[in-house]
């Protein structure tokens, strides 16, 4: 094995790893934000049926498909490409962060809809009757409880946005698939390559699935046989 | 002497789930150190009563109303000025469920300081000094920074009800405490419940121990299909019932428990 083209080829997809990263996060924050939003669309009828018509539509279409309606469809609107948002949306960048985002909302929304449905009504019923406001309610018993039933699967999600970044190397994005990619036209090593570049996103996921745990460990303790 | 004025009042009170009418107007008031039991076959209307007090199901008609709060809900609905009110009145009354549901992400003591800090506002070091004491007089000090998950459920209802004591309330509310519990762990939940008795705390149980009704109440409601068949002292609905339905539910019960 060629060692030294392995470390070589490392630190160069490593200059792609702030585009991932920067890519996943915002995408993750994004999509959180708008899976509040569709939650609560849901307390309403035709609110519920817009979200859940939303979430079948990007959770039953290919991430890579959708990338390419918004980068190549959206351009074909004569609207758009006079709108005020073109210059975002002729960018590559702007186009996969959208892509990703509303990708993620829709599943997000589903994690988020799946821990507030698991909140004890018990518990609930016990903070309104003790006198609390909606807000209070939602803010000390009800979220502080969906968000800890709900972690589990939400690392999931995080973990696969953060290897669904590589998807967006297919419009010109050089983050680390898109350089690997572009190394791999050059040089033809392929395996060792694309080798070097999942060796990253396994350290990434590594590092999500550390943070989960511990993050489960902290917010749920007496699910570990702690004591505070 | 002075005589104990009204704690909680109930007048009229109807309630339906669809075509099922539950409660078909009750009317009943408790004075300052009342301690009032509610018994009846399952069915009966007795929990949707209790729970219609706090509005945690609101009524069709009637009128609720606790100390100076005063609500008189129509078609089960509340306005948003009537909600307002309705909070005022769960500030004043304590509520014991069945299932306890004590919040599962709060430590015991935080579970009893909750109410205090989040809907009365009270300073922290006076909400810790008062919980720490009613912990003490519910038998749990040592259980203060416990997780609710760890104790068992006897533990957890003497939890809930100083909990329900540590918002000051008027009169407390007991839906079946001790129903969902292990037939050992019932002692200790009465145990605390008849102290408040004691003590002279106003209080409304529904219960289906006959025994420690007729020993801790002041009066018993006998309840039935909706209404109110027979109410009194212990001593008359227990000792000699006029209502040959409470009669026969009261030799029913004995019966089984012989």
């Amino acid at each position: 094995m060629d060692f030294a083209f392995l470390s070589g080829m490392l630190t160069q997809l490593l200059k792609g790893l702030p585009l991932t990263l920067n890519l996943g996060m915002l995408a993750l924050a994004g999509g959180f934000g708008l899976s509040l939003i569709l939650n609560l669309m849901r307390t309403t009828r035709v609110g519920n049926a817009l979200a859940s018509a939303y979430v079948f539509a990007f959770r039953g279409t290919p991430l890579l498909i959708q990338i390419f309606m918004i980068y190549y469809g959206l351009a074909s609107f004569g609207f758009i490409r006079h709108g005020f948002l073109w210059p975002f949306l002729r960018e590559p960048y702007w186009c996969g962060l959208l892509a990703l985002i509303l990708n993620d909302a829709a599943y997000t929304s589903e994690i988020l809809r799946g821990g507030l449905r698991a909140v004890p009504r018990g518990a609930v019923e016990a903070a309104r009757v003790s006198g609390m406001t909606r807000l209070t309610v939602m803010r000390r018993i009800t979220l502080p409880i969906a968000v800890r039933q709900a972690l589990p699967a939400y690392s999931n999600e995080v973990i696969s946005i953060l290897k669904s970044t590589a998807l967006v190397s297919t419009i010109t994005l050089m983050e680390v698939t898109g350089i690997a990619r572009a190394a791999v036209s050059e040089t033809w090593r392929a395996v060792e390559i694309f080798l070097c570049a999942a060796a990253i996103y396994l350290a990434l996921s590594l590092l999500v699935t550390q943070l989960s745990a511990w993050a489960e460990r902290r917010l749920s303790p007496w699910q570990f046989g702690e004591t505070p | 002497m002075t005589l104990p004025s009204t704690a909680l009042s109930i007048a009229g009170l109807r309630k339906s789930f669809g075509s099922n009418e539950v409660l078909r107007g009750i009317d009943l008031v408790a004075k300052d150190g009342d301690v009032i039991s509610l018994i009846g076959a399952s069915g009966s209307g007795k929990s949707t009563l209790l729970r219609c007090i706090p509005m945690l199901e609101i009524p069709d008609a009637g009128t609720v109303s606790v100390g100076e709060d005063s609500l008189s809900p129509t078609g089960g609905r509340l306005s948003r000025a009537q909600l307002a009110v309705a909070r005022q009145m769960r500030g004043h009354l304590g509520f014991v469920f069945q299932n306890f549901n004590l919040w599962p992400h709060r430590t015991v003591l935080q579970n009893v300081i909750e109410a205090p800090l989040f809907v009365q506002n009270r300073p922290r070091a006076e909400a810790v000094d008062e919980a720490t004491a009613l912990l003490e007089k519910v038998g749990l000090s040592e259980k203060r920074d416990a997780w609710p998950a760890h104790l068992s459920g006897g533990q957890q209802q003497r939890v809930a009800i100083a909990r329900a004591l540590a918002q000051r309330p008027r009169a407390i509310l007991f839906d079946e405490p001790t129903s969902a519990l292990d037939p050992e762990l019932v002692g200790e939940v009465l145990k605390v419940i008849r102290a408040l008795a004691a003590e002279g705390r106003t209080m409304l149980i529904v219960t289906h121990e006959m025994g420690f009704a007729r020993e801790v109440s002041s009066q018993v409601v006998f309840l039935h299909q909706g209404l109110i068949e027979e109410a009194g002292t212990p001593g008359q609905v227990f000792g000699n019932p006029a209502s040959e339905r409470c009669r026969a539910f009261l030799s029913g019960h004995f019966d089984r428990n012989r």
